[in-house]
């Protein structure tokens, strides 16, 4: 159902991701991230192309914090925080973290050693259905992804959505 | 401190496939994020002081990334920029697969024997490179080093001699710049002239295809061509005597 990814410049992290539909407690998962008592990225699926997109993230996350050169407090703040084509941080966690409304979870795990203990504790809070990460498209929502990255029509032209996004992460402090 | 902060990078790089190596960087190929990707390292020049390489490296770094990034919100195929290290001054593209070298692809079609003249076959593509160099000077980016072999050419989906089925990609903007100039954006097309005749023997009415698309697909092109007509009365350098 997960699927996971070693980071291979960082080989001794994986990156886990689980995709959670017909999610009942979106306020309550909110509210144990915020407090800290879930390790774990919460993210809304919709503003996600594809996995990949996380997986940029989370290897910059990962990156910046090896160096010490974080912008927000956490790990797994940073990941929400990459994801966002502005430097806004408590914009990108209204975008891209979930709201209280939201009815379905990207959760985004980031482990150095075996991750099945913390993948049953997260599965166990999340009150909805598991479904394969590779679902992630179908509910993506491309108008507010357009909207939000400010891809130009010129753009999706020379390439996919998923590159314009993925580009201009890995852009933007400089750009 | 400074050693260990890239050390993941340079790790991996070791372990890497070597592609190139230039005078300012070394190119690989390597899986990224389960992906094909090229990573280019600007290494460390011993011959200048660490301060001045430090800001140097640093800055065409970020001028390469800036680059792409504006020639792909207009519209101008360049990879895709997958991640930057700042700290070890890698840059981690897109791989674009199924492609040949603009320079690789003239040279072979020069040596295949065709019915008709060599440029007939080969118009097409001037007049693409031609057009997609017009639209990027018009966004203002200079790229600094126009060569063919900075230009690539999907080989997927190609079909000989239609102009709509050419797919160039740009790459390689460590040199490029952000400039309104015409002069700039002469001298620009003069060392791609001057490139592309030296390593493509007998194509002179070929670059003159190239210019004309130029001149017919961007907004600016007079003035552009004019002084490329300076420039090539006085070289590349602006004369600084006086």
């Amino acid at each position: 159902m997960h699927t996971s990814h070693q980071l291979e410049l960082y080989p001794k992290q994986t990156v886990t991701q689980l995709l959670f539909k017909g999610v009942k407690n979106s306020a309550e998962l909110r509210k144990s991230a915020m407090e800290g008592k879930i390790n774990a990225a919460l993210i809304n699926p919709k503003m996600i192309v594809d996995s990949f997109q996380v997986l940029v993230a989370a290897n910059k996350a990962v990156h910046l914090q090896s160096i010490g050169k974080m912008k927000t407090r956490g790990l797994y703040s940073e990941i929400i925080f990459n994801l966002s084509p502005a430097n806004n941080i408590s914009e990108a966690f209204k975008r891209f973290g979930i709201s209280d409304s939201d009815d379905s979870v990207l959760v985004v795990l980031v482990a150095t050693d075996d991750e099945s203990q913390v993948l049953a504790d997260i599965t166990e809070k999340v009150d909805g259905q598991q479904v394969p990460v590779a679902e992630l498209p179908t509910l993506t929502d491309v108008m507010q992804i357009r909207k939000l990255y400010k891809v130009t029509p010129q753009e999706e032209k020379i390439g996919s959505l998923l590159d314009s996004v993925v580009c201009r992460m890995a852009t933007k402090d400089v750009v | 401190m400074e050693p260990e902060e890239s050390m993941a990078v340079s790790d991996f790089l070791i372990k890497g496939n070597l592609l190139k190596q230039g005078a300012e960087a070394r190119v690989y190929r390597d899986t990224f994020l389960g992906k094909s990707t090229i990573i280019k390292e600007r290494f460390p020049k011993k011959y200048r002081h660490p301060l001045l390489d430090e800001k140097l490296t640093h800055r065409r770094t970020v001028q390469e990334v800036r680059s792409i990034q504006r020639c792909r919100k207009a519209g101008i195929p360049t990879p895709v920029v997958h991640f930057v290290d700042y700290t070890s001054h890698c840059i981690f593209l897109e791989d674009i697969v199924d492609s040949v070298t603009v320079r690789d692809h003239i040279v072979s079609t020069q040596q295949r024997p065709h019915p008709g003249p060599t440029l007939e076959h080969l118009a097409p593509l001037a007049a693409k490179v031609g057009q997609i160099i017009a639209k990027m000077h018009d966004e203002d980016v200079v790229h600094g080093d126009l060569t063919t072999s900075n230009m690539l050419l999907r080989t997927s989906g190609y079909v000989v001699g239609d102009a709509a089925e050419l797919s160039l990609v740009l790459i390689d903007f460590g040199l490029s710049y952000i400039s309104a100039l015409p002069e700039d954006k002469g001298v620009d097309l003069y060392v791609l002239e001057k490139a592309f005749l030296s390593t493509h023997p007998n194509t002179e009415a070929l670059f003159q295809k190239l210019l004309k698309s130029y001149a017919a697909s961007s907004k600016k092109s007079s003035a552009v061509i004019k002084k490329l007509d300076e420039v090539r009365l006085r070289g590349r350098k602006r004369s600084m005597v006086g």
